[in-house]
């Protein structure tokens, strides 16, 4: 127990030497003394003769550091041969480990890039967005601000350092080159202090230019080298932005992003009103803000609710509440909950192939007795054992990792789908921080199946393992290891499964979801009309490109609206109804679109009743609109809705009164895995009344879709060649990327649940072998004595069934408190748990079944005669 | 004492003597150095430097056991005794290192004037 005191206790080792060596020098000395030497002389004649106490010391302890290197190497060199002599071994630890240690190191990289590294900004943690909260109206709890609101809360709040609000733009960038549309946000002049980010080229504007609204931006790193070829003299150059020259005054550090997504080009002065603080403009506003020093966000949280509601309780629509996020949960979104629920099955997966591991481990520790038993009576102590066989484990598991790795890579490829849109395109690399945690996982995952077999294989008393012959027989404690060893996989491997499967059915569901549309074959783009500020040269634009669309050949309809569906954009606005009182309108919230006319046969909508619009709805006094089921069930219950008036949007007098003239069935406008709302559709012809103009356009193909892309441009030219379009894809690339999350989530929590039950498998069926080849004898025996094939068969399948069982209870219990805490990614839908587990349960005891059956049928066709021989 | 030439000693050398110093009874490291440097009539004089880390080393190799024990005087020293293994180790060594003396001194006496 040497080596464990001089471990534990560095600091009198330290003694002790210290103490050895002064004795020396001490007795020296007095001796010198004893023969008349004056006491300072004696100790010069010892200094010179001894050498100096320190570097003695010193000697002694290279000594000893060379002794702890020279051990391990020597360690090291013995577990390396001792594996390249049992390559079936091996092979297969090494190959249990890889998965493991590559499965989890795969998912730690994504979790790093997502949740960990940190965001571009200033000390990012105390960065908050900040929504107004209207759960009163709607389900949903978080909505966009208003910059009055903002106003408001800059000057009233407690709690955070200052707030900057970020709205909505629209760019048209033309001049040199092609009219292109960019990303535009335009933003208050604080946002970049609120951030805490300095532009790499110029300034940012300052309080006075976004006051006085003076035309100066600020443009993405990507947009200075994609449109201006990283000119060095772009600050200061006028570009022409919505025909109207701005001058760029700084361009961004090419790491610098912010919401709503990554490819936001240019940051130009928000510029409000002086009018605004008194006036209700759309609710399209994002704010962050900077918290206080001290400040927790629950406190910021409460105060934040107290202040909106305090601020709007003069709002025509009612007092509301206001909520307070972290920046990176917001910009993390759902992603988060995937990436933690995959990093718990990677550990588990992880845990089986220790488990795995162990048993091997300790099965090979019984067999190596005779080793240990030798090496113990020449002097080995138990430590060194213990030392020497965690050495082996440690070696192990450093093979296994660097295996891994080389696993882990393709892995990440395939998670780097998973990033949330807001975060833009991430690289998973295997960075320093990666490395540092599969060299973590490795360590731990070492200790935890090698510490059981080194404790246990070290202690076997010397006479015990020589008389044994080397076989050793497994005692009722290994038995009792193995035991349990083999419960935990079971359990963990039905827990993958099931919540696997409960993945996968979600996953099922939402590719089967009834979006409203058909989405096969169908072109979106966006053009946007911030040119055709007049109302009827706008109508007469967009029904001039409708048409020349229509005419190209291989489309079968052409529609516009005003955001494309399936996009995960707002556009609501309150509405009232006829014959409600003004106020009631606070409570009722609708999605609005415009529309083209032959929008909804287009995206191929399902009426209800009623009807869709018609080429006769021309412009009137008396529009018309389409309504969708949520709509109509929630305001008119039991009845047919048709007929019936509301105004929205402008709620006063000069708002138009629009007639019901048509249900149509629930369209996913939101999202694939948003659910839907109440939602109103007008034609964009009929009325002059909102912001909203039908921007977005859908083709319906016969052919190929990306095929007739430039036809489209072509047409769109035609009418007008400054006419940029944007954000060309198909419907079917849309929902992809929305179902990117589910689909990888369930992709490999599957692939975890079924690599789990394969380790667990062949675990079981490792154990089951191995007790077979130790009790050959005793099967001989019992066979001698009378009991026949089926007997033994029995007697083993029943140990295999029972731990089977045993794990499937254990396990079954474990995964309904983890599907309970996997609510989220569930995407609202309920699926069949007890389905489910009763399926994953009848896959593990086939595989379970099998496993036993093999090494069983294996003991009872032993030849009774061959087994008694065996020694 | 500065009268003689220290000699150096090559290591393995130096572990012999330690052995051979040790091993009528237990000893402690002081103890070592006088006896080796008395013994050899101060030919050998092992600097703390090199005796400690020796000591250290063959305790490692298990060659040497060693405890804490009280001296004569009173003080807190550290004993070092042969173990079986030091033992023949010793042995070993000792008749590996007489037939090589003895060879040399045969042929440094011969190199002076022919055979005898």
């Amino acid at each position: 127990m040497n080596w464990w005191r001089r471990l534990s206790r560095p600091g009198e080792q330290e003694a002790r030497l210290d103490q050895e060596v002064s004795f020396h020098i001490e007795e020296r000395v007095s001796d010198l003394m004893r023969s008349g030497v004056s006491e300072g002389e004696a100790r010069r004649r010892v200094r010179l003769e001894f050498g100096g106490a320190e570097q003695v010391k010193e000697g002694c302890r290279d000594v000893r550091r060379a002794r702890w290197v020279e051990t391990l190497s020597q360690d090291c060199r013995y577990a390396w041969r001792n594996l390249r002599r049992n390559p079936g071994f091996s092979v297969v630890a090494v190959a249990t480990l890889a998965l493991g240690i590559g499965g989890i190191t795969a998912i730690f990289s994504a979790f790093d890039a997502i949740l960990i590294r940190p965001l571009p900004y200033a000390d990012a943690d105390r960065l908050v967005m900040v929504w107004d909260d209207m759960t009163r109206s709607e389900g949903d709890s978080t909505f966009f601000s208003t910059p009055a609101e903002w106003f408001q809360w800059r000057r009233l709040n407690t709690v955070f350092t200052d707030l900057a609000c970020s709205q909505p733009g629209e760019a048209i960038l033309s001049g040199d080159g092609e009219p292109e549309e960019i990303r535009a946000r335009k933003v208050t002049w604080n946002l970049w202090s609120v951030l805490g980010v300095q532009p790499a080229l110029g300034r940012v504007f300052t309080y006075d230019e976004d006051d006085k609204g003076a035309r100066v931006i600020v443009i993405s790193h990507g947009l200075w080298q994609r449109r201006f070829g990283g000119a060095a003299d772009i600050v200061g150059r006028k570009i022409t932005i919505n025909d109207t020259p701005h001058e760029v005054i700084g361009v961004m550090p090419q790491s610098f992003y912010f919401m709503p997504s990554r490819d936001i080009d240019v940051w130009m002065p928000a510029s409000f009103p002086p009018g605004l603080r008194n006036n209700i403009t759309w609710h399209n506003a994002q704010i962050v803000a900077r918290l206080k020093e001290g400040v927790s966000l629950e406190h910021a949280r409460k105060s934040m609710a107290a202040l909106s509601l305090q601020v709007t309780a003069k709002d025509f629509r009612g007092p509301h509440s206001a909520t307070v996020l972290p920046l990176r949960e917001e910009m993390a979104g759902k992603t988060q909950a995937a990436l933690i629920v995959l990093l718990w099955a990677s550990a588990a997966l992880l845990l089986i192939a220790c488990v795995n591991l162990a048993n091997l481990l300790l099965s090979r520790g019984v067999a190596r007795g005779r080793e240990v038993a030798v090496r113990t009576a020449l002097g080995a102590g138990r430590g060194r054992l213990v030392a020497q066989f965690l050495t082996e484990s440690l070696v192990l598991a450093g093979v296994g990792a660097v295996a891994g790795l080389a696993l882990a890579v393709p892995a990440m490829r395939f998670l780097e789908q998973i990033v949330p849109e807001a975060m833009g395109a991430i690289r998973l690399t295997l960075d320093w921080r990666v490395l540092a945690f599969a060299a973590a996982a490795s360590v731990a995952a070492a200790l935890t199946f090698g510490l059981a077999p080194a404790l246990r294989g070290s202690r076997l008393a010397p006479q015990k393992g020589l008389r044994d012959g080397g076989r050793g027989t497994a005692g009722a404690s290994s038995h009792w290891w193995q035991n349990s060893l083999i419960i935990v996989q079971t359990a963990l491997a039905i827990s993958l499964l099931t919540c696997g499967g409960l993945l996968l059915q979600t996953f099922q569901h939402l590719r089967n979801t009834d979006l409203g549309i058909r989405t096969e074959r169908l072109l979106t783009f966006e053009t946007p009309l911030l040119r055709y500020q007049d109302f009827d040269r706008r109508v007469a634009f967009v029904n001039a490109e409708l048409e020349k669309v229509r005419v190209i050949p291989g489309v079968a309809g052409v529609g516009a609206i005003s955001r494309i569906p399936l996009t995960v954009t707002d556009g609501s606005r309150f509405y009232l109804l006829a014959g409600q009182s003004r106020d009631r309108a606070s409570a009722q919230i609708a999605l609005t679109r415009v529309v083209s006319h032959g929008y909804f046969g287009t995206v191929g909508a399902r009426l209800r009743e009623g009807r869709f619009f018609e080429t006769s709805d021309r412009r009137s006094e008396s529009p018309v609109v389409v309504v969708n089921e949520s709509f109509a069930n929630r305001n008119y219950p039991g009845r047919s809705p048709l007929g019936e008036r509301l105004k929205f949007e402008r709620l006063n007098e000069k708002g138009y009164w629009y007639t019901i003239v048509g249900v149509v069935k629930e369209i996913h406008e939101r999202g694939v895995t948003e659910d839907s709302r109440p939602a109103i559709y007008r034609v964009h012809e009929q009325a002059d009344q909102s912001n909203d103009t039908p921007s977005g356009i859908v083709v319906r193909t016969a052919v190929e879709p990306a095929s007739i892309i430039s036809a489209v441009r072509q047409a769109i030219w035609s009418v007008d060649a400054n006419q940029p379009l944007a954000r060309i894809r198909t419907m079917k690339d849309i929902v992809d990327r929305q179902l990117s999350t589910p689909t990888q989530s369930s992709a490999l929590l599957g692939a975890f649940a079924v690599l789990a039950l394969l380790l667990a498998s062949v675990g079981l069926y490792g154990v089951l072998s191995f007790a077979v080849m130790q009790r050959t004898n005793e099967i001989g025996v019992r066979m001698a004595l009378g009991a026949t094939s089926t007997d033994i068969l029995f007697s083993f399948g029943k140990r295999g069934l029972a731990l089977t069982l045993a794990g499937l209870a254990i396990g079954l219990a474990m995964a309904a408190v983890a599907a309970r805490s996997m609510t989220s990614l569930l995407y609202g839908f309920r699926p069949e748990y007890l389905l489910t587990a009763t399926l994953a349960s009848l896959i593990l005891l086939a595989v379970a079944t099998l496993a036993s059956l093999v090494p069983a049928r294996r003991a009872s066709r032993i030849d009774p005669m061959v087994a008694l021989r065996n020694e | 004492m500065a009268s003689s030439p220290k000699s150096d000693l090559p290591q393995g050398m130096l572990d012999l003597l330690i052995l051979k110093a040790v091993a009528l009874a237990p000893v402690h490291g002081y103890a070592i150095a006088q006896r080796l440097q008395q013994i050899s009539r101060d030919v050998v004089q092992v600097p703390g430097g090199s005796l400690y880390p020796a000591l250290h080393r063959l305790e490692n190799r298990k060659l040497l056991a060693a405890d804490w024990r009280q001296t004569e005087t009173g003080r807190d020293a550290r004993f070092y005794r042969l173990t079986r293994s030091g033992r023949a180790h010793l042995e070993a060594e000792s008749a590996s290192w007489q037939r090589l003396s003895e060879a040399v001194r045969l042929i440094l006496g011969m190199a002076e004037g022919g055979s005898r």
